[in-house]
């Protein structure tokens, strides 16, 4: 087995485990946005990681990979940033222990203090 | 009661559908199979058999596939029809940050589109996927640049002449060649697996493309614009 | 992979019920959605990428929000 498919079987496993931690973080998270943000933080990098280790793996598919890789890394935050903004417009309640919400603070009019209600 | 009635028929139905399962594994069942895998690519010299079957072969019935596209476009646009002094979008700007991304990918995804639908004799896919990738481009823009408006008058333009083209397309394989939608006679074939090649197939696909684009781009504007307020008279 | 294939028509069909059996419209809706993402997969497999890459896009992407965009406006006029 030659060095770098030894490194980018590895790499892949190392992206694996981060898929697997975002998907644990969306069923233990307390509410929709913790969520979204296990989702797509832990998915962005576990995404990247295995992509990288098949570009390692198969180095003549290096270059389509990595247009890949541009494409996950813009849309993969772009669309549940999208999302957590609809679900904050909808009135999705935060957690219990949640300490501010910056959205809601930018959004009132007074631009500093949070919306009453 | 309802859900176990579910769960019946679906039951049925994989058992009505389980004796297709040996027939659908065996390869060359039917002479017109036949006939397409062995003269497919020598007929048209695309190296997509698919998207001879869809154009040439079959290039009539893609013709009425697309006036059904057509058709329930019209519908969902005669129903959903905005009134006069409505606001057109949801009021609510998108934030900054859909729009740059917007703005960056908007260009690269109808790249996409356009690249499936131009290769659509080469490689998988054609205008039906193409215009829909496109589609869902547009959708992105919709949803992020509520300032904007989409241009009706262009898309309707557009889908017109693509719709004409692709129909006089069949009327000169008509006159020149001796049947609606002849491929062979028309224009040269050119050498298999080439970009210009394959005859009129591309042409066809291209057509599709931006005829589906346009479309599927007009249905969703339409019905993604904010209902006419109470008043409005329905 | 043929383990894989079989687990993936199982979720298939188990999404198809559930999409059936739910009360709520826009879970319907995605399960929808999603059924068609995990076919557009199998048709990969069975080497149609023709019809993979229609199911992907119409399927998953494009009627699933049509579906959603019609549930709001129905929901609106209903109210």
């Amino acid at each position: 087995m030659a060095a770098h498919h030894l490194a980018g079987a590895l790499l892949t496993l190392l992206g694996a485990l981060f898929l697997f931690l975002g998907a644990l973080g969306i069923v233990r998270m307390p509410d929709l946005y913790n969520r979204m943000q296990a989702g797509t933080k832990a998915t962005t990098l576990g995404n990247i990681l295995t992509l990288a280790g098949l570009a390692l793996y198969h180095p003549s598919w290096a270059l389509k990979i990595g247009v890949i890789a541009l494409f996950v890394l813009v849309t993969n935050p772009l669309s549940s940033h999208a999302l957590a903004r609809a679900a904050h417009g909808a009135g999705v309640p935060l957690t219990e222990g949640s300490v501010s919400d910056a959205l809601a603070e930018d959004l009132s009019p007074e631009g500093g203090e949070a919306v009453e209600s | 009661m309802k859900q176990v009635l579910a769960i019946l028929a679906l039951l049925v139905l994989a058992f009505l559908f389980a004796g297709l399962v040996p027939m659908a594994s065996k390869p060359g069942n039917g002479a017109v199979g036949d006939y397409y895998a062995t003269h497919g690519i020598a007929d048209n010299r695309g190296s997509n058999l698919v998207t001879s079957i869809v154009v040439n072969y079959r290039g009539l019935d893609t013709l009425g596939e697309v006036t059904v596209l057509f058709l329930s476009v019209m519908g969902v646009g005669f129903i959903l029809r905005r009134r006069e002094g409505t606001p057109k979008y949801s009021p609510v700007p998108a934030s900054p940050i859909l729009n740059t991304g917007a703005n960056l990918l908007f260009g690269s995804i109808l790249l996409l589109g356009a690249y499936i639908f131009v290769h659509g004799h080469l490689t998988p896919g054609g205008g039906f996927q193409g215009g829909s990738v496109i589609a869902s481009g547009v959708l992105l823009l919709i949803l992020a640049r509520r300032d904007r408006e989409l241009s009706h008058d262009l898309l309707a333009w557009l889908e017109s002449l693509s719709g004409f083209g692709y129909a006089l397309v069949g009327l000169v394989g008509l006159v020149v060649a001796g049947s609606f939608l002849a491929n062979k006679g028309v224009l040269p074939l050119g050498t298999w697996n080439r970009l210009f090649s394959a005859g009129v197939i591309p042409i066809i696909y291209i057509l599709i493309g931006l005829k589906v684009g346009a479309e599927l781009s007009t249905l969703l504007d339409i019905m993604i614009r904010e209902p006419a307020p109470e008043g409005g008279g329905h | 992979m043929i383990y894989l294939d079989v687990f993936l028509c199982v979720l298939t069909v188990i999404c198809a019920v559930a999409a059936m059996v739910t009360r709520k419209l826009v879970a319907a809706a995605i399960l929808a959605g999603v059924v068609s993402l995990i076919v557009s997969y199998l048709f990969v497999r069975m080497k149609a990428p023709d019809v993979a890459m229609t199911e992907a896009a119409i399927g998953a992407a494009l009627s699933t929000v049509i579906f959603l965009i019609a549930i709001r406006r129905t929901e609106e006029e209903e109210r």
